[in-house]
């Protein structure tokens, strides 16, 4: 599926912000089921970006404003070609196989708690509960992405990223990254490789299944998880969204939860108060808007 | 050099001077009130206050202890002695590599005097002691500063802040004494001019220029319009500008066109037709354009641009 | 064992090279060495030579504490260590190329456990992809060393974060030529001094390609800071600017300080400012001690940070006990100086050994912070031990077990009199493309209480001024 998505950042400051350094991480990943075809970042105030990779492996732009400025418009366009992510067939590892030292050891970054997936003995216990007497390593880890989705209510604005997933799992109510952090935690209590990912996703509301009708949706970031069945790899499942990790979904990246591969951080010195509007387009179908966009610049100049 | 150590200097310079005339102020006010009636006493400190604009937050009645101690030890005051010394001594103490030891030593030893002594019980007993002990220490680190700094840009601005700031206090204490001075009777007011030039070691000085003459018009031409006296509003703009002249060779700044053209007004006033537009209103335009000055010196060195908190943003 | 005394051997005979110092002392007397002792006192008191003591409420700073009598190192021995010094600094320069611009090969070639290194404190995932200049990721490197009851110097700990302690190093040189200037004449002792200019000259070979006649300052977190009085030192010794995070500010990915006369670009800071608070728009964000962009500057290759970031992956506790595997991996040689014997209980039959002997072995927890959970097995009780057993059987990958170092003794004066008493050795060493240099000599720590093997002066520890010899022909 060709999409293309416009995901834009703009702070209102009520008086000058100056010396403004930004981390961006919204590119999405070009690794083999999903391609990466066009990737168009505009800063305003214009500033020098500097692209690199991160460890994770994810393209991140860092800039920075000294200049005064009242508002600040990042704005990233990308254009992916997605393609249906295979899921972990039964029957590939038992239960008994995350033992295995090279996961154990080597994983162990995906196997220990963080600030966002600290967990207590209650989301240890219901994790080990829902996975009691399932020996397929694949059963388990559908079994679990199962059970958080059927606890948990999706609660728009119920918390702020950094809230704790002990609260997030007493209330039983969260947004995504919530979603995502508890399923993480649940995988690792299990001593299941678990990890966070950040992306897009091409749905009417981040927690139905439904396609959308309209060819271009108003929507946030996503969040989502990757989990390790031996012998096929990392698998994805989504805790807020029914569907399969497929299509729809646009990874940036990954790491071992939300800090590493936060969308946007950053700094600067001036007012506390400030306004933040974020919004994701994405659209599909026929000619993006982009495309018509381009067609008709090159229209005028003829 | 730094902006940061340029402005820790300029601090130094002004703290140390705003030590030194608040003193001095209060001595004059002593002695003011020495041979004046009881019933003079509240009005006199009040005045004092508002010379030092402080009037509005100064709650208590004006009584000569109360507003002593107000104005040498509370801590809480920004304005007072002890306030001005600490700020001098945390402003030193960042630049510490800047300055000679001697300097710092000199600082950091009335700091620490002032925080041994039992200044309210020494106030209550011999002000003039402690009035005289103050100035005296402040004259000691200008002495020293001139003596063992060398003269570049960090001396420059250290300078700067204080000719800025005595400039300052020196039209405060005028904007206030000339007015209600020269509506007393003329016995009151003699005495009472005596003690404004005493109060800016002027005494001597006035009389030798004009031979015990003592006309309120002529002190405040002198202590406004002098180009030999040191203290004088117009001799402090004129080493002022030399500084700040020699912080940007070559260049013309706002801040050098500002002071200079404060300086120039000055220089070429005449204390007649001051007093026949208005004094008040001539030295309330000089304050405001000595503080633009400043600003304009603190937005061309040393404004750093962090002086905003850091914030930290987040979207997801 | 008795312990091994630098000075005197078993049979209580001074060694060759302090006979002379011995004598000298002998002849001084007691009263005399007093009097010095309080002369060496006053010196550093007028020298404002103090450090911060962080559980005094009042800030209160206490005088340097140094002892009269110097340790001396003979020139054999200090070839021995020197040498020693730059291989294994060498060697671990190039582990944090491998790890953070290479190839990881390290951890490809299983020399050093991935797990390991990704579970150490100071492992930077910033750090991946910062150039740095060839060899120079550490340019100040300490390196605590000490000697076992056998005499035989070995590396305890490696400092490659922002090891601090050099500026006592010049002061006690200082103070001491002073307080015993006829003995150190006699003595042929290699200086210290020139210190500040090869940090400066290092630092400046470090600086990025493209800047000509580079810029260089000192970052220090400010004057709250119990090291501060190092920074302004050094700053001093190179003549370079002293700066705080709020005086340099970051512009298209450029370092610049804040100056009256504008900005004025900075191509090496030399920073004694901890990873964490460096720069707040990558790491914490409420850190008011850093420089926010900095790191981006150093990632653009713009500015040199030394030390570089993410250095505590291999100054980690769990990545020492592989520091020699290192060295024969990366320089094809053997180690010439050992560590202190350490067990890695997730070896099967390493783990049988460290529970056999676990009341002779100190245990550490390698993921843990500032010596937490450190264990010492002959003062611990039975059911602490219990406890550590347990914790080893559960998790062995948790723990490395090391043996005790009985530290060697040293005649240091007390109430007087010279008493032995346990010290250790820190040297400097500086790497940068020019090369790796180490200062002759270091800080010897003494742990001033009877018995005690603490040499930390925060917990009564002193120093010593180190005389390195130049022996023959040098």
């Amino acid at each position: 599926m060709r999409l293309e998505i416009r995901y834009v950042n703009r702070f209102v400051y009520p008086t000058p912000a100056r010396e403004s350094h930004n981390v961006l991480r919204a590119c999405p990943a070009d690794d083999g089921t999903q391609r990466l075809l066009d990737f168009d970042l505009s800063i305003d105030p214009t500033a020098r970006v500097l692209t690199y990779v991160d460890s994770w492996g994810t393209r991140v732009d860092a800039f920075g404003i000294r200049a005064p400025h009242e508002r600040l418009l990042v704005t990233a366009e990308a254009v992916v070609e997605t393609s249906a992510r295979p899921a972990a067939p039964r029957g590939v590892a038992g239960r008994s196989d995350y033992a295995d030292p090279e996961i154990r050891l080597d994983l162990g970054q995906y196997l220990r708690r963080t600030g966002h997936t600290a967990w207590d003995s209650a989301i240890e216990t219901f994790a080990r509960d829902v996975c009691e007497g399932i020996d397929d390593a694949t059963d388990a880890v559908a079994a679990l992405d199962g059970a958080v989705r059927d606890a948990m209510t999706y609660t728009p604005g119920a918390t702020e990223v950094g809230v704790d997933i002990t609260n997030v799992w007493a209330t039983r109510q969260g947004v995504c990254q919530d979603f995502a952090h508890l399923a993480i935690a649940m995988y690792r209590s299990l001593g299941i490789p678990a990890r966070y990912v950040s992306g897009y996703i091409y749905a009417s509301d981040l927690s139905g299944g439904d396609l959308p009708d309209q060819a271009e949706v108003e929507i946030e970031t996503h969040a989502w998880v990757e989990v390790l069945v031996p012998g096929f790899g990392w698998w994805g499942l989504d805790p807020t969204n029914p569907q399969d990790v497929g299509e729809r979904h646009v990874k940036i990246g990954h790491g071992r939860d939300y800090d590493d591969v936060m969308p946007l951080r950053g700094v600067y010195h001036g007012p506390s108060e400030h306004t933040l509007s974020v919004g994701v387009q994405i659209s599909r179908e026929g000619l993006t808007r982009r495309e018509l966009d381009r067609m008709q610049q090159a229209q005028a100049q003829q | 050099m730094l902006s940061r150590h340029a402005e820790h200097l300029f601090w130094i310079g002004r703290y140390v001077e705003r030590a030194e005339d608040t003193a001095r102020m209060l001595d004059v006010t002593y002695h003011t009130l020495l041979e004046s009636p009881p019933s003079e006493e509240g009005p006199a400190w009040r005045e004092l206050l508002e010379v030092l604009h402080l009037h509005e937050v100064f709650d208590d009645e004006p009584t000569a202890a109360a507003v002593s101690r107000y104005l040498v030890l509370d801590p809480a005051n920004p304005g007072s002695v002890v306030s001005a010394v600490d700020r001098a001594r945390t402003n030193a103490q960042a630049v510490r590599d800047r300055i000679s030891t001697e300097m710092w030593e000199a600082i950091n030893a009335f700091f620490l005097e002032l925080q041994e002594m039992d200044l309210g019980t020494a106030l209550d007993r011999r002000p003039y002691e402690v009035f005289r002990t103050i100035k005296n220490r402040c004259q000691a680190i200008n002495g020293v500063s001139a003596q063992t700094m060398p003269r570049d840009d960090g001396y420059r601005f250290s300078v700067l802040g204080l000719m800025l700031e005595r400039a300052e206090m020196t039209c405060r204490l005028l904007a206030v004494r000339y007015a209600r001075l020269t509506r007393g009777s003329q016995p009151m007011w003699f005495h009472a001019w005596v003690a404004v030039l005493k109060s800016v070691s002027a005494f001597e000085a006035y009389l030798k220029e004009h031979e015990a003459a003592l006309e309120p018009t002529r002190v405040l031409e002198f202590l406004l319009l002098s180009t030999t006296f040191p203290r004088s509003v117009l001799y402090c703009l004129r080493v002022a500008e030399t500084q700040l002249g020699g912080l940007t060779p070559g260049t013309r700044s706002t801040a050098q066109r500002l002071l200079g053209r404060v300086r120039a007004r000055c220089e070429f006033a005449d204390v007649d037709e001051i007093l026949d537009s208005g004094l008040d209103q001539f030295l309330e335009e000089l304050q405001q354009d000595i503080y633009d000055v400043a600003e304009a010196v603190d937005a061309h060195f040393f404004r750093s641009g962090t002086d905003l908190d850091l914030r930290s943003i987040e979207s997801t | 064992m008795p312990d091994f005394d630098e000075a005197t051997t078993a049979a209580a005979a001074p060694r060759d090279h302090y006979r002379d110092l011995l004598a000298r002392l002998d002849q001084v007397g007691g009263d005399e060495l007093a009097d010095r002792a309080r002369l060496l006192d006053s010196i550093f008191r007028s020298l404002g030579i103090t450090f911060a003591v962080y559980d005094d409420e009042r800030g209160a700073e206490r005088t340097w504490p140094m002892d009269l009598v110097p340790r001396i190192i003979p020139a054999d021995e200090w070839r021995h260590l020197e040498a020693g010094l730059v291989q294994r600094v060498t060697a671990l320069n190039r582990f944090l190329d491998d790890l953070y611009v290479g190839d990881q090969a390290a951890l490809h070639d299983g020399v050093v456990p991935r797990w390991l290194v990704e579970s150490a404190d100071g492992y930077s995932r910033e750090a991946y992809g910062i150039p740095a200049p060839a060899g120079a990721r550490c340019v100040v490197a300490g390196i605590d060393i000490v000697r076992d009851g056998e005499g035989t110097y070995r590396v305890l700990e490696d400092n490659l974060r922002v090891p601090s302690g050099i500026s006592y190093v010049l002061e006690n040189r200082v103070a001491m030529t002073r307080v015993l200037p006829v003995a150190f004449a006699r003595h042929r002792v290699r200086p210290v001094n020139h210190y500040g200019s090869a940090l400066l000259r290092a630092l400046r070979a470090a600086a990025p390609p493209a800047s000509g006649e580079p810029t260089v300052v000192v970052l220090t977190p400010g004057t709250a800071n119990s090291a501060y009085f190092e920074h302004a030192f050094l700053a001093r010794q190179m003549g370079v600017e002293l700066v705080e995070g709020r005086d340099l500010t970051v512009e298209d990915h450029v370092v610049y300080m804040r100056t009256t006369r504008g900005l004025e670009r900075v191509d090496v800071v030399y920073r004694r400012v901890g990873d964490e608070f460096l720069d707040p728009a990558v790491f914490r964000s409420d850190s008011l001690l850093g420089v926010p962009g900095i790191v981006s500057a150093a990632r653009a290759g713009n500015v040199t940070l030394a030390n570089a970031l993410g250095n505590g992956a291999a100054d980690d506790k769990g990545i020492y006990p592989f520091v020699p595997d290192l060295i024969e991996y990366y320089l094809g040689a053997e180690p010439i100086l050992p560590n202190v014997t350490t067990y890695l209980p997730w070896e099967a039959d390493q783990l049988e050994t460290v529970l056999d002997r676990l009341d002779q072995l100190v245990v550490k927890p390698v993921a843990e912070a500032g010596g937490y959970g450190i264990v010492i097995g002959h003062e611990a009780s039975d059911e602490e031990l219990g406890r550590v057993a347990e914790a080893l059987r559960a998790d062995p990958r948790g723990y490395i077990a090391q043996e005790v170092v009985r530290l060697s003794t040293h005649p240091t004066l007390v109430d007087g009199e010279l008493r032995p008493r346990h010290i250790d050795l820190r040297p400097f060493v500086l790497s940068s493309p020019a090369g790796v240099e180490v200062i002759p000599g270091g800080l010897t720590r003494v742990a001033l209480p009877e018995g005690s093997l603490i040499v930390n002066s925060s917990r009564g520890g002193g120093s010593k001024d180190t005389w390195v010899l130049a022996g023959d022909g040098a």
